[in-house]
Order: C-alpha cells, then structure tokens, then sequence
C-alpha cells in the first residue's frame, strides 16, 4: 500500500488500494461462508451459509479427548437469563455476544478481554418484555461486527475496535413490545435481521439493512407482506398476526436466495375448531407465519415459499431450526427443523417438499404430515373449553430453538428431540385490533409427561433426508443447546445440568464429559488460534423454555442460578 | 393488609363506572397506546379470567394453578398490595412489568380471579 502510496496520485492510489487489499479478503470471506465445513474460524451463527454447525478441525479426537481441558473463561456482565448466544471467531479474535445486547472482543488463545461493548438500552422497555433482554448472537462482514438489541435497534461495532459504527433504530419497540434477540445474518453488502414477533400482536417483520452505512434497505412482513398472504387474514386480523423471523437464516449463494423462518401467529390458541377457516380470531392459513420463506436479499421480494403449518393453532414456529443445504443422488436440498418435531427436507430451488419425517415420537397435532405434498393429515384443531387429551407436543416443542448439527463425514444429521406434551384450556379471548405492549395467548395450559413414559429428551443421529435413526442418546432432561459435529468424529452435545458430552459421530459412544456447573441454552462452536484447536461452550441457564424445567424436572433447576453465565473454552493439554 | 376476596370482586364488578376506566377507554394516543384491546371494550367487560388466559397464562400455567415458568398462583400466601406490585412492577429477568399497559381494575380483576382459584 505504501508503495502505491508514494507512486500514484492520491485518489487512483487509494482505489488501486483499496481493491488489492479488500477483493482477496473478500473472495476468501466468500468461500469461508460457502464453504461446509468452518474451519479456522466460526464466521457467522451456523458455522457457515450451509449451516451444518460442523467444524472441519479434527485435533481434538476420540483418540485424544481424554486431555480435553478447559484454557480459559470468561465471565459476561448482566448475565440475565444465562447466556444463550452463539459465539463467532474469527483470526483467531473470539467474539460473543450476552443479556442486554453486551458484546465481548477476546484473544481466542488466552481470552484476554481485547475490547468490550455495552448498549444503552431503554431500561423501561426491558421491563417490560417477556422474551428479555437475552441476546442469541451476532454477525460480523464488512469490518463490522453487528448487534440487534431489545429496544429496537441494529448496531454496527468496528471489528477491531469495538467503538460503534453506526446505530440504526428498526422497531418502534415501545409500541411492539418487542424488539431483536436473534443474530443477523450478513449476505454479500446487507445485514438481515428479524424481529421477535409470534405472541405479541404485530406483523413481524425481516429487514434488509446496508452494512456500511447503517441504512434500512428493505422490510418484508411475515405477517400479510403480499396481496396473496393478506387474503389469509380473515377480519383484518393481519394488522396483529404475530409472525417474525427471531433466529437467523441461511443464505444459498447459488440461487442467491435467503432463507428464513417464521414465528406463530397470534394468539397461539384459537377457539374456531375445525372452522378455522371462517372463524375464530384470526380467519384462515395466516400467510406468511410458520413457514420457511425464500428472500432476495437485495430487494427483500419474496421468490417463494412453503407454510410448514398452515394456520398455526399450536405455537409450532417455523423461526427454530437451522437451514441444512445439502447435495444428495443430483437434487440441491435444504432440510428445516420445525418446532412441531417434524422435519422438512426440501428442494432448494422451489421450496417443493421432497420429505417430511417425525424427530420425536409424541405427536399428536395431527395424525401425519404427507411426506410428499407436506400436507396436514388429521389436523387436531381445538375448540373452546378443556381438550379431552394431553396436546403433544408441548408448547416448548418436539425441537427448541437452538441448532442441530450435519456432518458430511458420517452424512448424519445430529438433533435434539423434546418429549412432553400439555394439558389445555382454549379460552375465548377478545379480539385485538391494534399492536400492543401485551401477549396475545388464548389458552391456560400446564406441561406433562407424555402418554409413552416421562418428560424426557434425546439426541439421535438421522439420515437427514429419510429420517433414518442411525443411532441415539436418551437425556432425562432435553438439553437446549446447540450440537457441534466436527471432522474429529465428534458430536459434542452441551446439556441442560451443566455437563458437556462428547459422543463418536459415527457410532454415538460417549468418549468424553465434563461438568460446567450450570445448565446450557446456547450456541457451541470449534475454531483455531495460534495453531490450536478450540472449544467454545457458553454456560448460563434461563430460557423461557428453560423455565419449564423446575416444574417438571425439580432439582438441579430449581437452584439453578438464572443471572450468571460463563463462556468455558477448552483445549488439549499439552 | 390482605383484601378480602368480597371486597377484590366488589371492585372488580364496580370498575366498569370508575372514572379513570373512562379515560382507559379514550381513542389510543401516543401516550396510551399500550392500552390493551380490553380496555376499550364494552365497559362491563373487564374479565380476569379472560385476561389472564390472553397474557398470564403464559407463565403462570393452569391457570395460575400449577407451577411452570412463573410460580403457582392460587391459594397464594402473598398480600393483595405484593401481587398487584409484583404485576405493575414485575421482576427483572423473570416477569414483565405491566403497570403501564394494564389499568388499575384490570389489574384488580385479574387479583380477583387469582384469589377465587381452586387447587
């Protein structure tokens, strides 16, 4: 640079500069973000834009794990409801995000604290929120690192200082209640982001924002964003439908197509029975909540779509579940965990439904799914009063809304399944018109065993196409964190006491544990610093699903601390 | 000082011609914009069982009479004022304050169905 520097004039040089230094970063940060495996770096919230949460390091083996150590930690301020974030790495800089939108920059090798953000945020507001003031994770490109926050807003942070770069206000939160927990995802010059939505009356919007300057490129409501979708809200029941989009897509570069999930309408129970159609709060299918849809990430259009669950009446979300990009006998396929337990395997081209199949074993909000059209067989839509039996699954899902993970070493598909079912009251509530800082729930529900034995979770290793059980762990309690596969033969499942465990990808053997003192609800990923490879888990339990635990499971819930955390990173001893 | 249930309910029932119901019932503006759709109903509709069921429910499950992410409710040992507090105020990281989107009696019909619960 210098040297152009002192041989061209000032403008051209700079120019000159500029794309010598930025298009080999560049293309490299392409084909890190395309890539399926992250390697040296953990570059965005499911590993890649595959989203296989699956690390190509392989220095930590079943040969090896036994001298697994933890190197460091890391304490976050304000640790409210634990930590439920997904961290990034990224050179060798471990970035992480905690309560309150707080931000931490650490040395990946040594964890020393490299910089630290804390927001301002509306302290009021946050008192008021009932999904808060947790973060769930980040986004970094172009030099930035970028936040959502609570109250509203999308800020940009410089990558290497942590001084703010521009801080733009998205959401008229006081008015919406809500505000942003989940990571962005950057694609190409923008940075996308949903709002939380789902229960609270509003339109749950996605939005487009330019990642340099800050400003709004475009907005897409899941909630009646078409003519076609509007004509699914009987009453004008979209102008408080619920939706949002509160964790991140995925982004396939081929078709230059976002995907994304969305929430449930509003209220999550609905009184009309079998005439949902043409009565009840909310008349009709409710285009575009709890489905997958597919995004131009420079306009924002819509390109196509599937609703997973047409009028929603179960809180069944389409938003959880990772987006799993995989290339299987010549077709291009995206597989999508809907938290009803059902897993969707799709055509990547048209969102055309290629399989449905079942992760957990108690369900009962249908009879099937038709694995070839994706269509509802024996819906179980309630009526007003007690439903005569348990719904299944529970309103916390047969999957929450953290990340399973894909090997493409074993081609397993590695998922957590949550076995519980409810007891339900469907309440004929008000109609609400107009957005407001109030949940929209119509029903009293309590959490209960299901009809095959106890509450109870379980990871299992699946052909991710046929669903086919390779093999599979039994937890008392669901863990509610994310898994890591990596190119070690390794499947860490962090679980909801505190213990880490690290199965064999390929037979599911338990080759490793170690107890972190508190219960798991976030994001674990795998990186390299200094030649090194690394494991990254942060602790710290408080989930709304999280909550569920002490009635349900008693001790060590109900003294688990819900305002600490820890970020626990280990490596092999030498 | 713990208000007798004759007493909760009484309130409960005369709410609807208390005067800052009135106002509750006024077009939203910019300040009062979080006034729930309740309040703008008709003014003998403050139904605590429906509210509860809308917004409470979600935590506080069965109805308030089983414990789930918020504590079990009925045959509750708290004050009547420790309630209504805890439901204007909330509490950091475990329950949301409504003091500014619930008004005064829907707050109180809200305690009223809380204490008429059965196990």
């Amino acid at each position: 640079m210098a040297y152009y520097g002192r041989h061209l004039g000032g403008g051209i040089a700079l120019a000159v500069a500029a794309l010598l230094m930025a298009s080999p970063v560049h293309a490299q940060d392409a084909a890190a973000l395309n890539a399926e495996a992250a390697q040296n770096d953990w570059p965005t919230h499911h590993g890649t834009y595959k989203s296989y949460h699956y690390s190509g390091l392989d220095q930590i083996n079943p040969g090896n794990i036994k001298n697994l150590e933890i190197a460091w930690m890391h304490f976050p301020e304000r640790a409210t409801r634990g930590l439920q974030s997904t961290p990034l790495a990224v050179d060798g800089v471990l970035y992480y995000s905690g309560s309150y939108s707080r931000v931490y920059a650490l040395d990946g090798a040594t964890g020393k604290t490299i910089w630290a953000y804390a927001p301002e945020l509306d302290e009021e507001l946050v008192a008021k929120q009932t999904h808060s003031p947790y973060n769930r994770g980040i986004a970094i490109g172009q030099g930035n690192l970028y936040v959502g926050t609570v109250d509203g807003r999308l800020i940009a942070l410089n990558l290497k200082t942590g001084k703010p770069v521009w801080d733009t206000k998205l959401l008229d939160s006081k008015k919406m209640t809500v505000g942003f927990t989940g990571a962005p995802l950057v694609v190409k010059d923008m940075v996308i982001i949903g709002a939380q939505g789902g229960e609270w009356p509003g339109r749950g919007p996605i939005f487009g924002v330019d990642g340099k300057t800050g400003q709004k490129k475009w907005e897409f409501f899941t909630v009646a964003g078409t003519e076609e979708a509007m004509a699914t809200w009987g009453n004008d029941s979209w102008r408080t439908g619920g939706g949002g989009g509160w964790m991140p897509g995925a982004y396939d570069p081929e078709t230059n197509t976002v995907w994304w999930g969305t929430a449930n309408p509003a209220p999550l129970y609905d009184w009309s029975g079998a005439d949902w159609k043409k009565s009840g709060p909310r008349p009709g299918d409710n285009l575009y909540t709890t489905s997958v849809i597919a995004l131009d990430p420079d306009t924002g259009k819509l390109k196509f779509y599937h609703q997973e669950l047409p009028h929603d009446a179960w809180d069944f979300d389409s938003a959880v579940g990772e987006f799993v990009m995989i290339d299987r006998g010549g077709k291009k396929l995206v597989v999508h965990a809907n938290k009803s337990g059902y897993i969707f395997v799709y055509d990547r081209s048209n969102a055309k439904v290629e399989n449905v199949w079942p992760l957990v074993k108690n369900i009962n909000f249908v009879k099937s799914i038709d694995p070839k059209t994706g269509e509802l067989i024996g819906r179980r839509d309630l009526s007003e009063g007690k439903a005569e039996t348990p719904l299944c699954p529970a309103i916390a899902g047969g999957i929450s809304w953290n990340s399973g993970a894909y090997s493409p070493k074993t081609g397993l598909y590695y998922r957590i399944g949550q076995e519980w079912c409810q007891e339900l009251t469907v309440e004929k509530t008000t109609p609400i018109l107009e957005p407001m800082a109030q949940l929209n729930i119509g029903a009293q529900f309590k959490l209960v065993a299901p009809p095959d034995g106890p509450a109870r979770g379980h990871l299992s290793a699946r052909d991710p196409v046929s669903g086919e059980k390779k093999w599979e762990v039994t937890y008392k309690a669901p863990p509610l964190a994310s898994v890591l596969a990596t190119a070690g033969n390794l499947v860490f499942v962090p679980d909801a006491e505190g213990v880490v465990h690290a199965y064999e990808a390929d037979s599911g053997k338990e080759v490793w544990s170690r107890n972190n003192g508190m219960g798991h609800n976030a994001g674990i990923i795998s990186y390299m610093a200094g030649g090194k490879q690394y494991i990254a888990v942060p602790a710290g339990w408080g989930s709304l699903v999280a909550d569920e635990f002490v009635a349900l499971f008693g001790e060590p819930y109900k003294s688990m601390p819900k305002n600490t955390g820890a970020l626990i990173v280990y490596t092999l001893r030498q | 000082m713990k208000l007798p249930i004759v007493i909760v309910a009484s309130l409960a029932v005369l709410w609807p011609w208390h005067p800052s119901r009135v106002a509750a019932e006024q077009p939203a503006t910019a300040g009062t914009s979080n006034r729930p759709a309740q309040a703008e109903a008709s003014p003998d509709d403050i139904n605590g069982e429906q509210m509860f069921a809308t917004t409470c429910g979600f935590c506080h499950q069965n109805g308030g009479r089983s414990a789930g992410r918020g504590p079990k409710l009925s045959k509750s040992e708290r004050s009547d004022e420790y309630i209504i507090e805890r439901i204007k105020k909330g509490k950091a990281g475990a329950m949301p304050a409504f003091g500014a989107v619930f008004s005064d009696g829907q707050i109180i019909a809200i305690l009223a169905y809380i204490r008429g619960l059965d196990d």
